[in-house]
């Protein structure tokens, strides 16, 4: 799929351009969106928490600055305090319930981990990268196969497999630097 | 010594021998090359737990359009301030201005939703399945992936409506590789992928799959997949048995075309 580069995308939202949400929701809805069901395991419940983080995010743009981080990882930390907030609101509905039925609070679902934000941000970044290297680091990862092979396979030239594995891994680890938990 | 090609560091990362003695010595000894390639292996290592499967998601078309009416300009948030409020969790529906004006911003935010539910659409389909799945929509002549099926819950158990999963089968010059993907909620147990034959008697194990629940199979050489042309899954309490526990969780059948390579 074609979107614009992610630097274009937080140029633009930054300046506050009318269609920059619009490319800001394109390409980390899906990342926002799964963040949120992991957490929650409800479609609605996603969906609304999906619509605070961007509607949060577009009045707060003022508040983001590129050169402090990316907007991938601003997006991600906005999406866990709102998936926590949520959390707590649904906590405290239900122990107002478990007052009324006489029981005890039981522990919430909890905000997705490091490693949930990680994957899921792994699995995003995946599928940005054009199809031919997709295919290729693919394969690198979850088949048995050499990067001779690989090439065997796809019928790609050697070098191109080898550059497509170098520049994926690089590609794929910078992304988890800038976006992932650690960020 | 110069640092070891780049190139070299990411083979070694995926687990490849690459590279020469001499290689392997400097990074041994330099804490650049070194770094790099933890760095590398990391991911490697991430990426390979997390499996291919579960592919993310696409919001549904109605949250865009709530997006855009909600995060409107000035006007759009004073039309609709119910919706406005970024912490209400009101639906379209119960937040409708009460004018009698219709919305301008509201059917532009209709037209927008259609528009993102078309590039949605559009995005799952070509892109939607990251992963090896991807592979059989690949025009790539020479590849040996065999087949690809999507595995399903079976109507006599209920409890699994919601499972899905998929096997991909690959064949290398000396063996065949079954990669199976589970979505299906934690359970106690664990669970395990059968290959079931025509009588629905018969069956072979082929492993367990792992906390992600993944995992990719060696088929053992000689099965005649004609007859175990079935892939199940089952959840297997602990209980030290190694016999099917008669729970499937999913199932899915092999093309024949699978059987005959």
């Amino acid at each position: 799929m074609d979107t614009a580069p992610d630097e274009d995308v937080s140029a633009a939202f930054s300046a506050g351009h009318p269609d920059a949400l619009r490319l800001v929701y394109e390409r980390f809805g899906a990342l926002v969106y799964n963040l949120a069901l992991r957490s929650l395991r409800a479609n609605a419940d996603a969906e609304d928490v999906t619509q605070q983080v961007f509607v949060a995010a577009w009045r707060g743009r003022d508040t983001f600055d590129p050169a402090r981080g990316s907007l991938g990882g601003w997006l991600v930390t906005i999406t866990r305090n709102k998936i926590a907030d949520f959390l707590r609101a649904r906590q405290r509905e239900s122990r107002v319930l478990l007052q009324v039925a006489g029981g005890t609070a039981v522990a919430a679902p909890a905000v997705p981990s490091d490693q949930v934000v990680d994957r899921l941000v792994l699995a995003d970044e995946l599928a940005q990268l054009p199809e031919s290297q997709r295919l290729v680091m693919s394969l690198a990862f979850y088949s048995d196969l050499t990067h001779e092979q690989i090439a065997d396979v796809l019928r790609l030239p050697l070098g191109t497999v080898k550059s497509h594995i170098r520049r994926g891994l690089s590609r794929l680890r910078s992304r988890l630097e800038a976006d992932g938990a650690a960020h | 010594m110069p640092h070891t090609d780049p190139t070299i560091l990411a083979l070694m990362a995926l687990g490849e021998s690459a590279g020469s003695a001499r290689d392997d010595e400097h990074v041994a000894g330099c804490p650049d090359c070194r770094a790099e390639l933890t760095r590398l292996a990391e991911l490697v290592q991430l990426a390979r737990q997390s499996g291919p499967g579960e592919p993310l998601l696409q919001p549904p078309p109605q949250v865009w359009e709530r997006i855009a009416a909600a995060a409107g300009d000035g006007a759009v948030a004073r039309e609709m301030p119910r919706l406005a409020e970024a912490d209400s969790p009101g639906r379209p529906a119960a937040a409708k201005p009460a004018g009698p004006r219709p919305s301008r911003a509201r059917r532009r935010g209709r037209l927008a939703a259609a528009l993102a539910g078309l590039a949605a659409g559009l995005i799952i389909g070509i892109g939607g399945t990251a992963g090896v799945a991807q592979l059989i929509r690949s025009p790539a002549p020479a590849t040996r992936i065999v087949a690809q099926i999507e595995l399903r819950p079976l109507p006599q158990f209920p409890q699994w409506q919601n499972a899905s999963g998929t096997a991909v089968m690959h064949a290398t010059a000396t063996q065949q590789l079954i990669a199976v993907t589970l979505t299906a909620p934690r359970q106690p147990g664990f669970y395990e992928v059968w290959l079931l034959a025509r009588n629905g008697v018969s069956m072979i194990s082929l492993g367990d799959l792992n906390s992600a629940h993944t995992g990719t199979f060696t088929i053992p050489p000689g099965t005649d997949l004609r007859n175990y042309s079935r892939i199940d899954v089952s959840l297997q309490p602990f209980n030290g048995s190694t016999v099917h526990s008669r729970i499937s969780v999913v199932r899915g059948s092999l093309p024949l075309a699978a059987a005959g390579s």
